[in-house]
């Protein structure tokens, strides 16, 4: 339990207080907008999916077996 | 009592010098909260760091023998159950009316930076003041190891915020635009500017230049309308998400260090910081005046040395290459804000301070034992004392007798004085005099040699060429008072 015992000082407090809300908006569009990136890439990943022989895999995987295999 | 209490107004406990250790009697509801932390990650991150003060609690031995002590019956009596701590003890307590604003500034990165990452450990700073922080030689400490506790994960408001802006951002604000002194608002205000007090200073466009308005303007004007009597704005008011309050304080210590960094002093110019490149010295002068210093300290190899009228500190980095632990007091702000700037760069062991030493700074605080005076603290402390190109300014410009200044020096020094003397022919001393040269006419070496007798025995002297002065190497007589 935070035994505060400085002057919170009045304007000062109001003032954070309101940056405080303010903040707390962007903390919600910030969620929001990651929300909407996380959705998007789940989309493009599954755009950008390869089939190899008879498996479905993502192009980063595919590419690789692809090395893999001009390798061997 | 040697007199410091910096942390009575903590209900934690009050701090306090005993004896020259530094005890903290911790009531019994704290001690919990401060074992906690004083175990923690976080604290033993600091602590490696040097970023925090060492502190151990001590045991039922150690504490018996306090307890029969008369000055601290008293404290035992009044918390009882409490527990008694020792922190490690900082060579020479300095506080924010001596620091340049470099060291302010320094002081309120630290307090951010140990805010910032107790945050992630859920810990909080409950007061956020230069109070805390003392200089070991360049570098920041925190001291009052207290202000640490467990915050309630859900609260997004510091309730420091206010007390950070009025004794960090506010003083360095209003001393880079005003040119105010730390020394002016710290000695007459013990919790720095109220936004209201800078307000009044601004002009009417001022007042909305975006550096102002968050921290000046803004709260002015909503204290102005809100209503003094409603309790409801000190209530806190507790998130239902965690993570957004931590989100929300995060924000509040980035913004406060872009703020902080926007009152970073400034290359500044004044009076005397291009002493250095214009001083009335030939090259051969200079050589001859570095050469003697160095041999002096290398031969009376001083632990503890205070250079007295440092300028931008080129002795005082000499004397810590030596490898001694200097102290470099000036009057001048700009110079002593250049010395802090050369120890953190070259690493030295050397902590500057603004001292005036005609009126060097007093005992402060209620009853004037909260904040020691300068001469209580630096009395006996130094066995060196460095006085070079300063008795002249004290003898014409404060009008202090010499054997006043001698007096003092032989109070600050144990062993060592290198003092120049600049004799009333000398350029420097006719420009201070302004006419008035017919008061020093009697003037000379040989009455300064008999003045030094009662303190000091001369142990060699040089006279510097193609100058009229004169250094002198004195070793300070045993059993003077």
């Amino acid at each position: 339990m935070m035994l505060a015992y400085v002057d919170p000082g009045l304007g000062m407090l109001i003032w954070q207080t309101i940056v405080a809300v303010a903040v707390g908006l962007l903390f919600y569009l910030k969620k929001i907008r990651r929300a909407i990136f996380g959705f998007c890439l789940k989309i493009i990943g599954r755009k950008t999916k390869v089939t190899i022989g008879s498996s479905s895999v993502p192009a980063q995987k595919a590419a690789k077996v692809e090395r893999e295999v001009k390798m061997r | 009592m040697a007199a410091c209490a910096p942390s009575f107004r903590d209900p934690a406990g009050i701090c306090l010098c005993f004896q020259r250790r530094v005890l903290r009697f911790v009531t019994a509801e704290a001690v919990a909260e401060f074992e906690n932390f004083l175990h923690s990650r976080l604290a033993q991150e600091f602590l490696a760091a040097k970023k925090i003060i060492s502190t151990r609690r001590l045991t039922d031995g150690e504490t018996t023998p306090l307890r029969e002590e008369p000055e601290l019956k008293p404290r035992f009596a009044a918390q009882p159950g409490g527990s008694v701590y020792e922190h490690e003890r900082i060579p020479f307590a300095s506080y924010a009316h001596e620091w340049p604003p470099e060291m302010l500034c320094a002081a309120g990165r630290l307090t951010l930076e140990l805010a910032r990452t107790a945050l992630t450990d859920g810990f909080g700073l409950k007061d956020a003041t230069p109070g805390n922080i003392l200089f070991r030689g360049h570098e920041p400490v925190f001291v009052d190891t207290p202000s640490f506790e467990r915050r309630d994960p859900r609260d997004a408001i510091w309730k420091a915020h206010a007390q950070f802006v009025r004794t960090f951002l506010l003083p360095l604000l209003a001393s880079r635009r005003w040119g105010l002194r730390l020394a002016d608002i710290f000695t007459t205000r013990r919790d720095g500017l109220e936004p209201e007090e800078i307000y009044r200073l601004c002009g009417p466009f001022e007042k909305f230049h975006p550096r102002l308005l968050p921290l000046v303007s803004l709260p002015t004007w909503l204290s102005r309308r809100a209503d003094p009597d409603d309790q409801k704005i000190y209530q806190p008011h507790l998130l239902a998400d965690a993570e957004k309050a931590q989100f929300i304080l995060e924000s509040l210590f980035r913004r406060l260090e872009r703020a902080l960094t926007a009152q970073e002093p400034a290359g500044q110019k004044s009076a005397w910081s291009d002493y250095m490149t214009t001083h009335s010295y030939g090259d051969p002068a200079f050589t001859a005046k570095e050469q003697f210093v160095r041999a002096a300290l290398e031969e009376f190899k001083p632990a503890r040395v205070l250079d007295a009228g440092a300028n931008t500190g080129h002795f005082s980095a000499l004397a810590a290459r030596t490898g001694a632990a200097v102290m470099a007091v000036d009057i001048d702000p700009v110079c002593v804000g250049a010395i802090w700037r050369r120890a953190r760069q070259e690493k030295l062991d050397l902590l500057p301070l603004v001292v005036d030493l005609a009126r060097p700074s007093p005992a402060l605080g209620w009853r004037n034992r909260e904040c020691a005076s300068f001469l209580d603290r630096a009395a006996g402390n130094f066995d060196g004392v460095l006085m070079l190109a300063l008795i002249h300014h004290l003898l014409v410009t404060e009008r202090i007798p010499l054997t006043e200044i001698l007096q003092l020096a032989a109070q600050l020094t144990t062993r060592l004085l290198v003092v120049e003397f600049v004799p009333p022919q000398d350029a420097m001393f006719r420009r201070l005099t302004r006419g008035r040269d017919q008061l020093h006419a009697q003037l000379n070496v040989h009455q300064f040699e008999q003045a030094c007798q009662p303190y000091f025995e001369i142990m060699r002297f040089l006279d510097l060429p193609g100058t009229h002065r004169r250094l002198y190497c004195l070793k300070r007589k045993a059993g003077v008072a």
